[in-house]
């Protein structure tokens, strides 16, 4: 590391390194006022419903707390997240095969890119949750429908990456590939696919938020088994508190899994940050 | 030096009646037209000409990148139709030809692997050709963590190491300092020298033409075509100061300028009068 920051030019070296300080001090910042503004909406919570400005069927934040501590308690929740999560990410993991297989190779057609345009668009804005009723009559209400379902509605931001980032190789590097005459498979996968791959990351971060949400929801309408049917089963119940404890953890859940991958990218496409001029 | 792969069996490279025109119809305009050139195995022939003449084009035509449209590139008598094994190439935008995610030697080692090297073999060959071009030990950085003149070294050491018989440049030194090309000018002498590889290079600068080759080509004109060639009778030694000042350097760029200036003025001429 030490000798490869001797080879850039110092003049480089040291802004970057005044950027990172810089980075690192507004970083401390933003957590400090994140925190504030959560301690405050809990009090603005708090305050609402013991004045009965909120529904009546709000939750005190405390009953919600103590929920928490003992939903964490409880076999059944963890079996329950298993479910969820192990639907939410194999379905993501299929549409990321099939988003990107498809994404890059007709992205890499200039003519096939603009006709799949329309194609594309339905698919972005078709309700995948209105198929719920066809594929839980065909397949059943279980695990390989919600997965079904998650995959569609997670391939369409993928799909949509990958053909964009198929656009950004650049004409110099297919120039090289073609000069030095680099195989298909081998150009696919060394220079087409990196070259995607700052998008590609970008659309798996949106199918994952997505793949979440869908398989809760898909959980709530169908009575698959998973979180979502915990939280019907808890208003069913008149256990408010539950409900919004299921719903804070599955917030909190997304939010942890979208800033690993976050992470990941980050250090995964290292020169893609560092690489721009 | 000796453990760089030498060209052995040279190649002839023949470009005959080449034409390259884009669109068609009354749209159609000849960039280039009727361009014949000969370059003999281990000749370092450089190509000068304005900017915009057509020389990127003519190169990737030798290249095999673009069909010709009339005429066409033969190596050793048969005719180029698509990229060559044997011909290596370092583009103008040689810093977008270098792969970012791929550390300098793997982006030397790369089209080996095309090529079907195995791994622990064409990494070899990636240092060795780096430590050719005096970037010895540097294989573990990245393209952005060096200077442009690095940069243009390590696309030079991708060419070598593909096993190139025949080396094209488009003008490889334009975008970097003073100082730099000329030891980037030095270096790919010496390459040329020790490698007995073919070279063409294509530039607009016609001092740099004059001091690197042993025969200088000249094109001009809309459609363009060879107008003059030079032989510039230095032999394999070079001195940045020595041969600049040679009379016959002084010579051969006298009559290259006063050809591109009627040449630049006729290339306004066919723009104004279309
Ligand atoms: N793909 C193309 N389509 C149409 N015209 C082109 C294309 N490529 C190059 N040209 C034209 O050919 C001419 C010569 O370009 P080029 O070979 O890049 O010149 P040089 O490298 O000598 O500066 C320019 O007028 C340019 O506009
Ligand atoms: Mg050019």
């Amino acid at each position: 590391m030490k000798s490869r920051t001797q080879q850039t030019s110092p003049e480089r070296g040291r802004r970057s390194s005044r950027r990172q300080a810089a980075a690192r001090g507004s970083k401390a910042a933003v957590v400090v006022r994140r925190i504030v503004a959560i301690a405050l909406l809990l009090v603005l919570w708090q305050v609402a419903v013991l004045t009965g400005i909120a529904p009546g069927l709000t939750p005190r934040v405390d009953r919600v707390a103590l929920a928490l501590i003992e939903i964490l308690g409880r076999a059944d929740f963890w079996l329950a997240l298993l479910q969820t999560v192990s639907a939410a990410l194999t379905g993501v993991a299929i549409a990321t095969v099939v988003g990107v297989t498809i994404g890059l190779l007709v992205g890499s057609i200039p003519a096939a890119g603009r006709a799949v345009g329309l194609i594309l668009d339905f698919g972005r804005s078709f309700p995948t949750i209105a198929l719920l009723p066809v594929l839980i009559l065909v397949i059943g209400a279980n695990w390989r429908m919600e997965v079904l379902v998650v995959s569609l509605a997670a391939v369409w931001p993928i799909l949509v990456q990958s053909l964009y980032g198929a656009q950004q190789m650049t004409s110099a590097a297919s120039e090289m590939t073609r000069s030095y005459r680099i195989p298909p498979l081998l150009k696919f996968r060394r220079v087409l696919l990196p070259s995607a791959l700052p998008m590609i990351s970008t659309g798996i971060r949106i199918a994952v938020a997505i793949s979440i949400l869908v398989a809760v929801g898909v959980e709530v309408l169908s009575q698959t088994p998973g979180l979502g049917r915990l939280i019907t089963l808890a208003q069913g119940g008149g256990r408010w508190d539950l409900a919004f404890a299921y719903l804070f953890l599955i917030g909190c859940f997304g939010w942890g899994v979208t800033a690993l991958l976050a992470r990941a990218e980050g250090r995964l496409l290292r020169w893609n940050r560092l690489g721009e001029k | 030096m000796s453990e760089v792969s030498t060209a052995t069996a040279g190649r002839t490279l023949s470009v005959r009646g080449l034409g390259k025109s884009y669109g068609t119809g009354a749209d159609e305009n000849w960039i280039i037209r009727n361009l014949d050139l000969e370059v003999p195995p281990g000749e370092f022939v450089s190509i000068v000409g304005p900017s915009g003449v057509g020389k990127t084009t003519l190169l990737r035509s030798l290249s095999g990148l673009v069909p010709p449209t009339e005429g066409g590139v033969f190596i050793d008598g048969d005719e180029l139709r698509a990229p060559h094994p044997e011909i290596g190439v370092v583009f103008q935008d040689y810093s977008r030809s270098l792969l970012p995610w791929m550390t300098t030697v793997e982006n030397v080692a790369f089209p080996l692997q095309g090529k079907g090297v195995g791994k622990a073999e064409r990494l070899g060959i990636a240092e060795r050709n780096l430590a050719a071009v005096g970037l010895g030990g540097k294989g573990n950085l990245y393209a952005w963590e060096m200077s442009g003149g690095m940069q243009q070294r390590v696309a030079i050491a991708r060419a070598l190491a593909y096993d190139s018989k025949i080396l094209l440049m488009d003008e490889p030194f334009a975008s970097v300092d003073a100082q730099t090309r000329l030891d980037l000018e030095d270096l790919v002498v010496d390459l040329h020298t020790n490698l007995g590889v073919t070279i063409i290079l294509v530039t607009h600068d016609i001092d740099e033409a004059v001091y690197l080759a042993d025969r200088v080509v000249v094109i001009a004109e809309r459609p363009a075509h060879v107008v003059d060639e030079i032989h510039t009778g230095f032999g394999s030694h070079r001195d940045q100061v020595e041969t600049r000042s040679d009379p016959r350097f002084a010579e051969a760029r006298g009559r290259i300028l006063t050809l591109l200036r009627s040449g630049v003025a006729a290339i306004t001429q066919s723009v104004a009068q279309p």
